[in-house]
């Protein structure tokens, strides 16, 4: 194969190891994002020839998807939004004293997750981009009902207080242009409120300035955020065997929702990472666990979003269609090398398909060979002292806030996030819903609404559709479930 | 906690001390310093491609950097604000789509191409009508003759409310005399993908953004709604052609905030113009399909003017359905 000699050639090596490098500072910072490092590089990687200029862009992109991970587990904010499911259990681990635990479980798990994406899209890209095309808006509305549900599993204690905070998420979401009439909505007569509350720098200051808030006015370490300094170690990094057992279906299950979110356009990697955590949380025997520091968890939702980047990948280039933010970028940068994705590419150009394919496989395993080592490193700075740490996440989440698109105005959004973090953590009400309702409210707002645009007002489409009407009694068997087959349930309120 | 204190201000001058590094800067001779390029869209499409391979090839003939950023929201209103309050200097230049023209008719900000020293324009693109290949219709005139028999019943994917192709298809309708059912979606390329999945019967976005779906043969373009008939798909008719008056197309190009100095303004309408004749920026455009369409400053302040004129008085009408 002429492709896999192109790739192993040592200079095409060497810039995917650069670009590997560069996504590992990228994901682990938070306010940086793999978007925008793949944008930044894009004008970049056009001196190069094509192999080693792809080389850097899949190493960028994939890594910083996997080293995302790494913050959410060691001071629990997610370095990019495809690592919030990651704080569910990374956080507690670090807690436990599993700090070296979760971090390896990141690793391998990212890893596993991105070669069974790369694999699905070697073997079944235009199966799987035909499977993504029956998505439309019915579907995707029961697809973010589905995932809204999930607010009941990471309510917590209070499930009333979780429902508070996913409503008020999806409530901030609602700020901005109404999605089908254009016609601004709660912004006060201002243009910058209008543009809508930027999720990132809201993400930012929930979980970065929120803690840092809490601890600096309380003194003491939040319940739901982590402390900064768990334990004096890092602890042992490899999973044992008997754990790679019990995490086995978590895993498959995971990776797998995370190929199929990912192929559909319109669902990224923080989608995938969520409902790959909640798809393997329904599925386990340790139900319980999920939330509380369970390996499974952590593991399902490391291989989800990583996995979720080969089925992203499978629709830009089966269809010519971008999946999300960053495939967007991607097709522009193919574009720049002359080569148009969509169906005539795989024969015309399977050259570069091949290519493409075999970098999305050996990222993986460069970013497992260099991982653990970069992970051990990072690990070191939760054993900094406190105010070090605390200037340093403020500085971090003011920065990144603003350099996220330049705008003053999301630095306020961060302030704001940091204030409603502070209250949240003060008054015990959960993190994990208000950003289920940012990310799936207008996901579901959309989608309900064009929905009955095309079926001309009626409801019939949502039980139609065999996607639909699949989602729908999940979701409902995920409401009522638990109060039918439970004898007695103490914790409802 | 007696540190409280101390650590917000460090971190708060910290903070400010890089946003701030880039406020200081004054210059005798223009260009002294980097030179930033203000896009109102995200990266990924066509504004971005424009304005990058611009900021790529005027680099040389300026002789300093130029960065290029992407401020997205509000159908580009809150880039293009940022530009018209921008230092009129020369340092800030903003990519300016057709919604340059749309954004007061539309209600998002009291903009008008009168805020702005046009620099140039850059590029044209048509709107275009797309159906299924296996749609009971073949040619537009059959599509023609379906909407008239089936009103309500044609599923227009747009690229949102009030959007320049959800105008396209407003522009159409009036023009055919039929009624279609609009579905805005978040962009063109989700249209495009329901319109693959079979959600919706068509859309009238550019040619370039069906291209693929075209070529693969699921899709069939019927129609250019724009003035002239596209390099991209020379055989396919414009609805003018065929006695429909219909004549819509997004274009882009650059501007400046009012009131730069004529020196500074000469000087980076000489160094644009070269980089638009230059084989690095011609190349990238080729790359992308984008049609090229240049206009010198007066005649684009001419033009934006006109277009401002007409989507002032069609929009409100088209929204008030």
């Amino acid at each position: 194969m002429q492709a896999i000699q192109h790739i192993l050639q040592p200079g095409v090596f060497l810039y995917l190891v650069i670009g590997t490098a560069l996504g590992l500072v990228v994901g682990t910072l938070p306010g940086l994002t793999a978007t925008m490092a793949v944008a930044i590089l894009t004008p970049l990687t056009f001196w190069l020839d094509y192999e080693s200029g792809l080389a850097v862009l899949v190493g960028v992109w994939n890594s910083a998807i996997f080293a995302g991970g790494i913050s959410a587990i060691l001071i629990n904010i997610p370095g990019t939004p495809a690592s919030i499911a990651s704080t569910f259990d990374g956080y507690p681990m670090v807690r436990q004293g599993k700090t070296g635990l979760a971090l390896g479980i990141n690793v391998l798990y990212s890893a596993i997750g991105g070669l069974v994406g790369a694999v699905v899209f070697m073997i079944a890209a235009f199966p799987l981009a035909r499977f993504a095309l029956a998505f439309g808006p019915a579907e995707y509305f029961a697809l973010g009902l589905f995932g809204l549900s999930m607010m009941v599993a990471v309510s917590g204690a209070s499930i009333i207080k979780g429902l508070i905070a996913g409503f008020l998420g999806i409530a901030l979401s609602m700020v901005g242009l109404d999605p089908m009439l254009a016609t601004p909505r709660f912004h006060f007569g201002s243009t910058q409120l209008m543009a809508g509350i930027s999720f990132i720098p809201m993400l930012i200051g929930i979980f970065g300035l929120g803690e840092v808030a809490y601890q600096m006015i309380t003194g003491e370490v939040s319940e739901e955020g982590t402390t900064f300094i768990a334990s004096k170690k890092i602890g042992r990094m490899l999973v044992r065997a008997a754990e790679f057992v019990r995490t086995v279906p978590a895993t498959i299950i995971g990776s797998l929702t995370g190929v199929v979110i990912g192929a559909i356009p319109g669902a990224g990697a923080d989608i995938a990472s969520l409902m790959g955590w909640e798809f393997a949380r329904r599925a386990s025997r340790r139900k319980k666990e999920f939330g509380t520091g369970s390996i499974e968890g952590l593991a399902s939702t490391c291989a989800a979003n990583n996995s979720c980047l080969g089925g992203a990948l499978t629709t830009m280039m089966a269809l010519g269609i971008p999946g999300d933010a960053v495939t967007a970028v991607l097709l522009g940068s193919f574009i720049m090398y002359g080569v148009r994705p969509g169906p005539a590419m795989f024969t015309e150009r399977a050259d570069f398909v091949f290519v493409v394919i075999g970098l999305m496989i050996m990222v993986n395993l460069v970013f497992l060979a260099g991982g653990f080592f970069f992970s051990r490193f990072i690990g070191g700075i939760t054993l900094l002292p406190k105010p070090v740490m605390w200037s340093t996440i403020i500085i971090l989440s003011i920065v990144g806030s603003f350099a996220l698109n330049n705008r003053v105005f999301d630095v306020w959004v961060a302030l704001l996030g940091g204030g409603l973090g502070f209250v949240f953590r003060k008054y015990g009400f959960p993190l994990g819903p208000i950003i289920l309702g940012l990310i799936l409210g207008p996901m579901v707002e959309r989608n309900f609404r064009t929905a009955l645009i095309i079926s001309h007002g009626s409801f019939w489409i949502f039980l139609t559709k065999p996607i639909s009407l699949v989602l729908i009694l999940g979701t409902i068997l995920a409401l009522i479930g638990p109060t039918i087959f439970r004898k007695k349930k103490e914790d409802i309120v | 906690m007696k540190y409280v204190g101390k650590i917000i201000s460090v971190s708060l001058l910290v903070a400010m001390l890089v946003l701030g590094a880039a406020a200081f800067a004054s210059a005798e001779t223009f260009p002294e310093e980097e030179i930033l390029i203000i896009v109102q869209a995200a990266p990924g499409g066509v504004s971005d491609a424009v304005g990058r391979a611009m900021a790529a090839a005027a680099e040389e003939f300026l002789g300093v950097p130029i960065a290029v950023t992407n401020i997205t929201g509000a159908a580009g209103a809150i880039a293009m604000e940022r530009v018209k309050e921008s230092e009129p200097d020369g340092y800030t230049i903003g990519y300016v789509p057709v919604e340059l023209s749309m954004v007061k008719a539309l209600g998002y900000a009291d903009i008008s191409p009168d805020d702005f020293d046009l620099i140039m324009r850059v590029n044209i693109v048509p709107a275009a009508l797309t159906v299924r290949s296996d749609a009971p219709y073949q040619t537009f005139e059959e599509f023609v003759e379906y909407a008239e028999e089936n009103p309500g019943a044609i599923l227009v994917g747009t690229s949102g409310t009030g959007s320049i192709w959800h105008i396209a298809g407003l522009a159409l309708e009036e023009a055919a005399d039929v009624q279609f059912t609009y579905v805005p979606f978040d962009g063109a390329a989700p249209s495009v993908t329901a319109l693959l999945g079979g959600h919706i019967t068509a859309v009238t976005c550019s040619p370039t953004e069906v291209l693929s779906g075209v070529e693969a043969g699921d899709l069939n373009i019927l129609a250019v709604l724009g003035a002239e008939r596209t390099p991209l798909f020379p055989d396919v008719p414009t609805a003018l052609e065929l006695g429909y008056d219909v004549n819509v197309l997004a274009w882009g190009g650059f501007a400046l905030p009012k009131g730069v100095p004529s020196e500074v303004y000469d000087t980076i309408a000489d160094a644009f113009y070269q980089a638009f004749q230059s084989e690095r920026f011609t190349g990238i455009m080729e790359d992308w399909g984008i049609e090229l369409s240049y206009l010198d400053g007066e005649g684009f302040a001419e033009f934006a003017n006109q277009q401002f004129e007409m989507y002032m008085d069609l929009i409100p009408r088209a929204l008030e359905e």
